[in-house]
């Protein structure tokens, strides 16, 4: 019964609704020349508040989507003031490490209020469908084609005719221009955030409408497809993200209809590396430039990075390295042991987001690659464990890279987004290639950790063995900085056309840095699988590499000590406090808004 | 180093102005007398444009206090200083690129409510900037840099501002293009607008100022009538000779 017309129609629906996130998104770019991370949220919120107005208050349909348009431009009102603006004028990178912690408290509020399960949403719509060609159509597509054109003319009079949509135009076109004629940038700012919120609240609605189900793990997803239609429309170009949008409904139901339905998201995100990749201003930037990146080093803060006295550096590691002979419980060695996990992890990012200023979103796939790399080679062919480790950090910095080396080419927010995309396009590619994955199954069963023939299965040993691993880790990456590599790699996060003009090649020294970066990631990755003793494709999800940026920007970013007292902290604090697991990515998240607000340099100060 | 007027328009007293820990402005202090043309000038890193900042409120001094019309400017926003009635015309021009030129002139009148005035000053704009009647619906970053500049002036003026602020409003025009501004400033100022420019040419921005300024790395060095100076050797020696050979 599913025809190509069925097809069509259902990627112009879905189409419509990416194209309410993604005009917003594209608005917000377009002003601040920033990528809301907790667009999807707001929908996530849109979505909620949608299911206490329709089965709580069941208000009738019309009110529901004024009642969802209110309500989540109220949120985004409040992003704007309190999380956003308060950032003006602080480097580049903060308001984007804003909008993805504000992206987790809103994520982890909703769930924590109306618990992870999914919920249904009915439509309140007559459940009939019209024969139309040889497809069908039903009174809900009506509706959010309904409401997708709407919206898009209402923008477009606003933009066209109102006082104010002439500021927001002038204002993302030139903001001090702007604000020499008088545009107060501040009112913009809220203009554009409560639209894109309405929308985008709208947007949540419509999807759990359709779907008939809402759950938390829409948010992600909704930014994730938002970014990618309005990254293929072209930043800041709102009538390129609607275009986008469609594009990429299509793409993903015709992927759909030819390879199934675990293959939806893989499209999205191969096409948002295409386009970036081959048209990194998008597909319709013919007459306008993407508004241009920073050329210096605005994007990270700088600071003075706070000494610490070598003598003080050893005493830490001889304290931790005899800890195991102390009597702790066995509950201290399992927190410290994920410290050190994630230590290696965060030393990886510190180097590629940090020192060669690839802020990258996508660092868990490095996890994951190592991960499967691993605990294959020791499970299939009994490879022994140590050297299987080693095998996948070695693959992690061999896949990483090339995966990463077509986006050499991007700067500042486009890095992030590559390496967003990159990470879920592993995750989809371990989802999907059963014969060698077992797909959604996972591995079971991976040998545990093993040296020379020894299994270390205490918790002591355990601790040593990633102990040891994540110091000699370190110490080789101080090493690579203290070198004249540490120094290129710096040269170019700062600059990167003056180091270029100095002969430096960017390509050669990023891809240093990945290989590098990834081989830490990989072992980190191979290590845990060994220790888990079961992975799946979502064991290292986009929640860690957020948690990774988080600890990185904590320790101060490129700081190599910094980035394992960023661990400690991050895995600790909360084990000191007893704090609630359902409560921690909400800590996390708080904890990311406040330093980039108050100490965006982190606690050791960027290197 | 007041310059006549006897209540200025513009009065920068004192101000000391950081980028960081690097001081731009040494106890800068410049008037700007009602109805007059000031010029500023001063070779590159003097911290000409800085001084343009300052009045629009896009970087704030340390020290010192900025009046217009008595009144003081420091702590208000850049939208704030624009209703009092300073326009300005941006280095480069800084159109919005994306926006029909008529869009673009309308944008100047941002600030003012008044439909049919704001209608009337449009039509006043063609007559004073006749090129620019063809090029109404093209895309402003489609003009040359002279009619951009042209596009540039007649949205400063539409605000109906009490005095415009320009930054290089020559730089990059051709000859013939340069004669029409300096032309177009006169007739502005002629009709009651006070107008502050910054200037690197200051054989051209002598012509028709009517006082003028010289910074030297954020210090005022030389001050007075711009007949003075012109015939002042050390400007001369400065300034004068490097832009006429040019």
């Amino acid at each position: 019964m599913s025809s190509w017309l069925d097809y069509t129609i259902n990627g112009l629906i879905v189409g419509n609704v990416y194209a309410l996130v993604a005009v917003g998104l594209a608005l917000i770019f377009g002003v601040s020349r920033l990528i809301n991370f907790a667009q999807g949220s707001i929908y996530l919120v849109g979505a909620y508040i949608g299911w206490v107005a329709v089965v709580q208050l069941h208000t009738p349909l019309p009110l529901t989507i004024i009642f969802v348009a209110v309500v989540a431009a109220l949120v985004g009102l409040i992003i704007e003031r309190f999380g956003l603006r308060p950032l003006q004028n602080s480097v580049r990178i903060a308001p984007l490490l804003a909008t993805i912690g504000i992206s987790f408290v809103l994520d982890q509020l909703v769930m924590l209020t109306f618990s992870p399960n999914p919920r249904a949403l009915p439509s309140q719509l007559p459940d009939v469908r019209f024969q139309v060609g040889g497809g069908t159509i039903g009174p809900l597509d009506l509706l959010i084609a309904g409401v997708g054109i709407s919206s898009a003319l209402l923008l477009f009079v606003f933009l066209r005719y109102s006082k104010l949509g002439w500021a927001v135009r002038a204002a993302s076109q030139d903001r001090d221009a702007a604000m020499q004629m008088g545009v107060d940038v501040n009112r913009v700012n809220q203009a554009v955030f409560g639209i894109a919120a309405a929308l985008g609240g709208v947007s949540g609605l419509l999807v759990g409408m359709y779907y008939n189900q809402i759950d938390t793990a829409m948010s992600l997803q909704a930014t994730l497809k938002g970014v990618v239609a309005e990254v293929v429309g072209g930043a800041g170009n709102v009538p390129g993200a609607v275009v986008g949008s469609l594009l990429l409904g299509l793409v993903e139901s015709y992927g759909v209809a030819v390879f199934g339905t675990s293959y939806r998201n893989l499209f999205a995100f191969l096409l948002l590396v295409v386009v970036l990749v081959l048209r990194p201003n998008g597909l319709f930037a013919s007459a306008r430039q993407a508004p241009p990146e920073p050329l210096t080093g605005t994007f990270i803060a700088p600071s003075r990075p706070v000494r610490i006295p070598r003598w003080a550096l050893l005493v830490a590691v001889a304290v931790f390295a005899i800890l195991p002979l102390l009597p702790v419980s066995f509950y201290v060695l399992q927190t410290l042991i994920n410290a050190w996990l994630l230590g290696m992890l965060a030393l990886s990012l510190t180097l590629v987001a940090g020192t060669i200023g690839q802020v990258s979103l996508g660092h868990a796939a490095l996890l994951a690659i190592g991960a499967y790399t691993s605990a294959l080679l020791s499970l299939t062919l009994s490879v022994p464990v140590g050297l299987a480790i080693i095998a996948g950090g070695l693959m992690s910095a061999a896949l990483g890279t090339i995966l990463i080396s077509p986006s050499f080419r991007l700067r500042g927010h486009y890095v992030s987004i590559a390496t967003l995309a990159i990470g879920e396009i592993v995750s989809l590619v371990i989802l999907n290639w059963e014969s060698v994955t077992r797909g959604p199954i996972g591995i079971s069963g991976i040998p545990p950790l093993s040296l020379f023939g020894y299994d270390l299965i205490d918790p002591k040993s355990v601790y040593w063995f990633s102990f040891t691993v994540m110091v000699v880790l370190a110490l080789l990456q101080a090493r690579l900085l203290s070198s004249h590599l540490g120094r290129s790699f710096r040269a170019i996060r700062d600059d990167d056309i003056a180091a270029r003009a100095y002969g430096l090649s960017l390509n050669r020294y990023k891809s240093l840095a990945f290989i590098f970066g990834g081989f830490a990631a990989g072992v980190s990755g191979g290590i845990a699988a060994h220790l888990y003793s079961y992975i799946n494709h979502e064991t290292f999800n986009t929640q860690q590499s957020i948690l990774a940026l988080t600890v990185v920007i904590l320790g101060g970013l490129g700081n190599v000590v910094g980035a394992v007292v960023g661990a400690v902290a991050l895995v600790g604090l909360p084990e000191v406090f007893r704090i609630a697991a359902e409560y921690r990515i909400l800590i996390y998240g708080i904890v990311l808004l406040l330093l980039v607000r108050f100490r965006p340099q982190g606690l050791l100060g960027t290197i | 180093m007041t310059t006549g007027a006897p209540e200025p328009l513009l009065a920068l007293t004192n101000v000391n102005t950081f980028y960081g820990q690097a001081q731009v402005h040494f106890d800068l202090s410049i008037t700007v007398g009602r109805g007059h043309i000031v010029c500023l000038l001063g070779g590159n890193a003097s911290g000409k444009s800085t001084t343009m900042k300052i009045i629009l409120g896009l970087v704030k001094p340390r020290s010192g206090e900025v009046t217009f019309d008595g009144a003081s400017l420091i702590g208000l926003t850049t939208p704030q200083i624009v209703r009092r009635g300073i326009a300005s015309v941006p280095e480069a021009r800084r159109l919005f690129a994306d926006m029909s030129v008529r869009e673009n002139i309308l944008m100047g009148a941002f600030v003012r409510n008044d439909r049919e005035a704001i209608a009337r000053d449009l039509d006043k704009m063609l007559t004073l900037f006749p090129k620019l009647g063809q090029r109404l619906s093209q895309r402003a970053g489609s003009l040359s840099g002279g009619e951009q500049q042209m596009v540039a002036m007649a949205r400063a003026l539409m605000s109906r501002p009490r005095m415009i602020v320009m930054d290089e409003p020559t730089m990059g025009l051709s000859p013939l293009y340069v004669d029409r501004v300096l032309e177009l400033i006169r007739t502005i100022n002629q009709e009651g607008v006070s107008v502050f420019m910054v200037e690197q040419n200051a054989s051209l921005a002598l012509e028709i100022a009517h006082e003028a300024y010289v910074l030297q790395t954020g210090k005022i060095v030389l001050s007075g009538s711009a007949r003075t100076l012109k015939d002042d050797p050390r400007v001369r020696d400065a300034y004068l000779g490097g832009s006429e050979a040019a």
